[in-house]
């Protein structure tokens, strides 16, 4: 199959969908909504709830039927990139029409917000599709901040409203809107609602990163601008109309937006020298009229606005889709260069002028009677005649702009273009006639549409059945006085066209206002300020960084205390002192004490390892016998370990620190222990929180089959946890096997392992080889019910080779695991992963483990999965610890 | 008791910050393990002392009774065993900058620092 069909073929998806959207008509006409709903995450309210109702469903046709169009003209526009770029950008929009489904369909605000963050992140990798142009990728960068920064302002609106009213569903919110008015939080709710829908339909001040995006690729364009991503921010206002008219200045703010948004759009279509700058800044203006539609007040107003959707998708579509073709056949950009076109794309040239028509607002097409309903709402519509002179004067130039990008490059001008690289093909025809054809017919035929689609649309967001008539004459009346206002105007902008816009092209005074301007701003801003920051708390001295690290740490840990209030809750009294338990402490102070002073670093290792077994004690002699053996088997290998790289750095380390230094950096680590200290003595004389506690000391042999309970929350309870703790062990493992010493040939290693150690420990090996690594079983097997478990299990098995490695050396301890400590790793970590698929399986939890009984030879047994979970880590201890050992002394014998 | 404890655990990790601050990059990975130690100490007195009986199930009894709380120390037997790995890792670390500079001062291994500031204008500067 060659390249050229791809895009008829990965069209039958969004046109599969457009005509399975078509079967729900029936039903939307006899004005039911259809819904689905499951379950995601029921404890947060959150459920992954999808509603189609009259204003979805336009939306679902507008986005199934232009995305197949969009799918097939990419694949005949995409002549000179890759299969690879052409495969990524249908990828792309295939995504991203799937986004945008989930954004209309999407009953939950949170699932809303989610379509909503991803329709911005696709519509960035599809503005930045050429990554390999800096402007490219500036633009995208641009539209991505801009929107999802918009996006988070709708999270925290959507969070607002969950917390103010207790739901997520959006029929929910919208229903109880004026009791949402009544709370005090509903300015800044409906401020977030107008940021997030203003950014994402490029509404003045945010409207900049439009045009920008021209950078994409012209199907995209005529995809994300058209139809999709820039209509999902007229559909959220749409939709929560109610709530924002529900707050003081709410239609207020809408229509003040919206006309500013409209002139700026103009303005700059008369100024703008490229074709697709012309058509982007035509768009903003054209969403400016949308959002003052959503603004106005009355049934004219809902019915307006989904009749301008409906007509601005199909024409301006069309308009980019006719402009991709140009660029394509000439490779020209500026519109100024073009002309005479007509002669070689004939179809296009026909198509672009029937959009243009429409976009003109002419009769018969479907633009005239989308402007008479605009004009009719806003003669019913409570508000003054400011936004009709508006209106009035951004549909002229919407004319003028509808004449000079059909006339210009295609029938005027015939001598600039001589020859054109590409001849129109059919894959570059089927979208733009098929549109500018409904454009007409739609008008001419309205019966069906209007039943069928525009109605239930119109009802949807009106919250009530309004009478649509689709109509081309409505007799002479004011409106029709208007249009042919805006049509004389509008021949006057075209015909006057070259003097206005290089009038307007000289520098003027507003450039410097442009929100584009504060944007770069804010950005340089950002930067400069993360620089200074950067210079405040970065020291190129791993001294000076850590100090401030540990300050910092310290001081915040005092204002917590002190911001708490509290005055330490010291139950002083040494009554219940015992003696020996605290001489062993002291001691263990007094080995923190001397490792601290210590110049030599054997001495301060041997000193650390004192404060470590003391430690280790302590858990002994107060009721954790499991963390006591863990930090037994842990000291002793980090002597064992830490001796093997010592070797081979000098032992002696003088004073790094000037006498000066080293008395501030006492004082820092004595006001940090007094600040430890202060809290404890207050934790401890403050009332405990047992209740987790006592739940697991309740459930953990009733539902886990445990009696070691602290084990049973390591492998059952919070197996998840300790499954991630596991990966980080074994991953150290690998970092410390690719950090360490390339690898020995055979004999090589046998040679250097000549050496044996003192005559006793030799003899003693086997005995303490066999004996560890049975202990080390003993201690996986009960695990579950008396002390042990993997962790312990592991670094007791450890242990005996390391035992082995100090007596024969390593190459013997190696001979003797036989395996590849990585392979003991990793093996481990796939046990213990393998062990939660029974969980799966048979309760569709993972890691939930499974229980089996069994009677064999007479002898019950009792076994779960936690058995071979505990396997899992012991095995990934076991071989993380042989692979520090082996890759060390390996190192250190280099 | 409690008294004791604190005051070595507090004790032990002021040592952990002394050494951690030193330029001797050993005694920054011995620090950085006392430091664990004394954490671990205090995460294990933030669970209170109140017994010395391990939390185990009687045999016979379904549910634990009089005990040590044994949620704190089903963290700290991670968290020494993180700590362990951790250790290690650094010693590694230290052996392979030794081997590279021949120094283990901190202000002596600086290659990172002669490359420049990798912020520096000049470079390809997307906005």
């Amino acid at each position: 199959m060659g390249h050229r069909s791809a895009g008829w073929l990965l069209a039958l998806l969004p046109a599969g969908l457009f005509a399975g959207f078509l079967r729900f008509t029936p039903a939307i006409e006899a004005g039911r909504t259809v819904t689905e709903r499951f379950a995601w995450a029921p404890s947060l309210g959150v459920n992954v709830a999808l509603r189609l109702d009259g204003f979805a469903l336009l939306f679902c046709l507008l986005i199934t039927g232009i995305g197949a169009l969009v799918v097939i003209y990419a694949g005949a526009y995409f002549t000179e990139y890759s299969a690879s770029e052409r495969a990524r950008f249908h990828a792309l929009i295939l995504f991203f029409m799937t986004a945008m489904l989930g954004a209309v369909l999407a009953d939950d605000l949170i699932v809303l917000f989610l379509f909503w963050e991803a329709t911005s992140v696709i519509s960035f990798l599809l503005i930045g599709f050429d990554g390999a142009s800096p402007s490219a990728r500036r633009s995208a960068l641009m539209s991505l901040r801009v929107t999802a920064g918009g996006g988070l302002a709708l999270l925290a609106a959507i969070l607002g409203l969950g917390v103010t009213l207790g739901s997520y569903s959006m029929t929910e919110v919208i229903a109880r809107a004026p009791e949402l008015a009544r709370s005090p939080w509903a300015v800044p709710i409906v401020a977030g609602l107008l940021v997030g829908a203003f950014t994402k339909s490029a509404q003045f001040p945010f409207h900049f990163w439009l045009p920008n995006a021209m950078q994409a690729p012209t199907p995209a364009s005529a995809y994300l601008h058209s139809a999709t991503m820039v209509k999902l921010g007229i559909y959220l206002l749409a939709r929560f109309e109610t709530v924002i008219a529900g707050v003081p200045l709410g239609r207020d703010t809408l229509i003040s937006v919206a006309m500013a948004t409209m002139l700026v759009g103009a303005y700059q279509a008369l100024r703008a020298e490229n074709y697709k700058s012309v058509l982007a800044y035509s768009t903003v203006a054209s969403l400016g009229i949308l959002v003052m539609l959503v603004g106005l007040d009355g049934p004219m107003a809902s019915v307006a606005t989904v009749g301008f959707l409906l007509a601005h998708a199909l024409y301006k579509a069309t308009l980019f889709f006719c402009a991709g073709t140009v660029l394509h056949a000439t490779g020209l950009s500026k519109l100024r260069l073009m002309g005479g076109l007509g002669r070689f794309l004939p179809v296009t040239a026909l198509a672009s002028l029937l959009a243009s028509l429409s976009m003109a607002g002419l009769p018969p097409f479907l633009g005239f009677i989308s402007k008479e309903f605009l004009f009719e709402a806003q003669i019913q519509s409570s508000w003054n005649a400011i936004p009709v002179a508006i209106a009035v004067l951004v549909n002229a130039v919407l004319v003028g702009v509808a004449g000079v990008v059909t006339l210009r490059p295609f029938f005027m001008g015939r001598d600039r273009v001589r020859e054109v690289k590409h001849r129109e093909v059919l894959g570059l025809l089927v979208g733009p006639m098929t549109l500018a054809l409904l454009g007409l017919l739609i008008s001419l035929q309205p019966d069906w549409i209007s039943r069928a689609v525009l109605r239930p649309a119109v009802a949807s967001i009106y919250g009530q059945p309004v009478d649509v008539t689709v109509a081309l004459w409505h007799g002479v009346s004011p409106l029709i006085l208007l249009s042919a206002a805006v049509v004389g105007v509008g021949a006057l902008i075209f015909v006057y066209w070259r003097p206005i816009h290089r009038r307007l092209r000289t520098e003027s005074p507003l450039d410097h206002y442009e929100a584009e301007h504060a944007y770069d701003a804010l950005l340089r801003g950002i930067e400069a300020a993360a620089r200074r920051t950067a210079g405040y708390v970065r020291r190129n001295d791993l001294r000076g960084q850590q100090w401030i690290i540990m300050a910092s740490a310290g001081a915040f840990v005092l204002w917590g205390l002190l911001a708490a209030g509290v005055i330490p809750r010291a139950r002083f009294g040494l009554s219940g002192v015992r003696f020996g338990p605290a001489v062993v402490s002291i001691v263990g102070l007094a080995g923190g004490v001397a490792a601290a002073r210590a110049r030599s670093l054997l001495a301060a290792m041997v000193a650390t390892g004192l404060a470590g077994l003391v430690v280790a004690l302590t858990f002994m002699m107060n009721g954790a016998p499991d963390l006591a053996l863990t930090q037994f088997a842990v000291e002793s290998l980090v002597v064992v370990l830490l001796t093997a790289a010592l070797l081979t750095l000098p032992i002696a380390a003088p004073p790094t620190r000037a006498p000066r230094a080293r008395r501030l950096d006492a004082m820092l680590a004595t006001g940090l222990s007094v600040v430890i200290f202060v809290a404890l003595i207050d934790v401890s004389a403050a009332p405990q929180r047992t209740e987790i506690s006592a739940f697991f000391g309740a459930r953990s042999y009733v539902e886990a089959f445990g009696r070691n309970v602290v084990n049973v929350i390591l492998v059952d309870f919070r197996g998840f946890d300790t499954l991630g703790e596991t990966t980080v062990i074994a991953l150290s493992a690998v970092i410390a096997w690719s950090l360490l010493g390339p690898r020995m040939p055979r004999e090589a290693r046998f040679l250097a392992d000549s050496r044996t150690g003192p005559f006793i420990l030799v003899m003693a090996t086997p005995l303490f080889y066999w004996l560890l690594l049975a202990l080390s079983l003993v201690v996986l097997l009960r695990g579950h019910n008396e002390i042990g478990g993997g962790f312990v299990g592991g670094l007791t098995a450890a242990l005996a080779f390391a035992i082995v490695a100090l007596a024969h050396g390593v190459g013997i301890a190696r001979e003797k695991l036989r395996l590849h400590p990585l392979m003991l790793a990793g093996g481990g970590l796939l046990i213990a992963t393998a062990s939660g698929v029974p969980g799966l399986v048979v309760y569709g939890d993972f890691l939930r483990h499974v229980w089996f009984e069994a009677d064999v030879l007479g002898v019950h047994i009792k076994q779960g999965t936690t058995l071979l979970f505990d396997l899992g880590v012991y095995l990934a201890v076991l071989g993380t610890v042989l692979a520090f050992l082996f890759g060390l002394t390996r190192e250190a014998e280099r | 008791m409690s008294v004791v404890y604190a005051f070595v655990a507090a004790g032990l990790f002021g040592c952990g910050v002394y050494m951690v601050l030193s330029r001797h990059i050993v005694r920054v990975i011995l620090g950085l393990s006392l430091l664990t130690t004394a954490v671990n100490l205090v995460l294990f007195l933030a669970g209170r002392i109140r017994s010395a009986q391990p939390p185990l199930i009687r045999e016979g009894s379904e549910r634990l009774g009089e005990s040590v709380d044994p949620v704190p120390q089903a963290l700290i037997l991670t968290a020494i065993v993180i700590g362990f790995a951790l250790t290690v890792i650094l010693a590694a670390l230290a052996l392979r900058a030794y081997r590279a500079h021949g120094t283990l001062r901190s202000d002596e291994i600086n290659a990172a620092q002669t490359l420049g500031d990798p912020f520096a204008p000049g470079e390809a500067d997307d906005r």
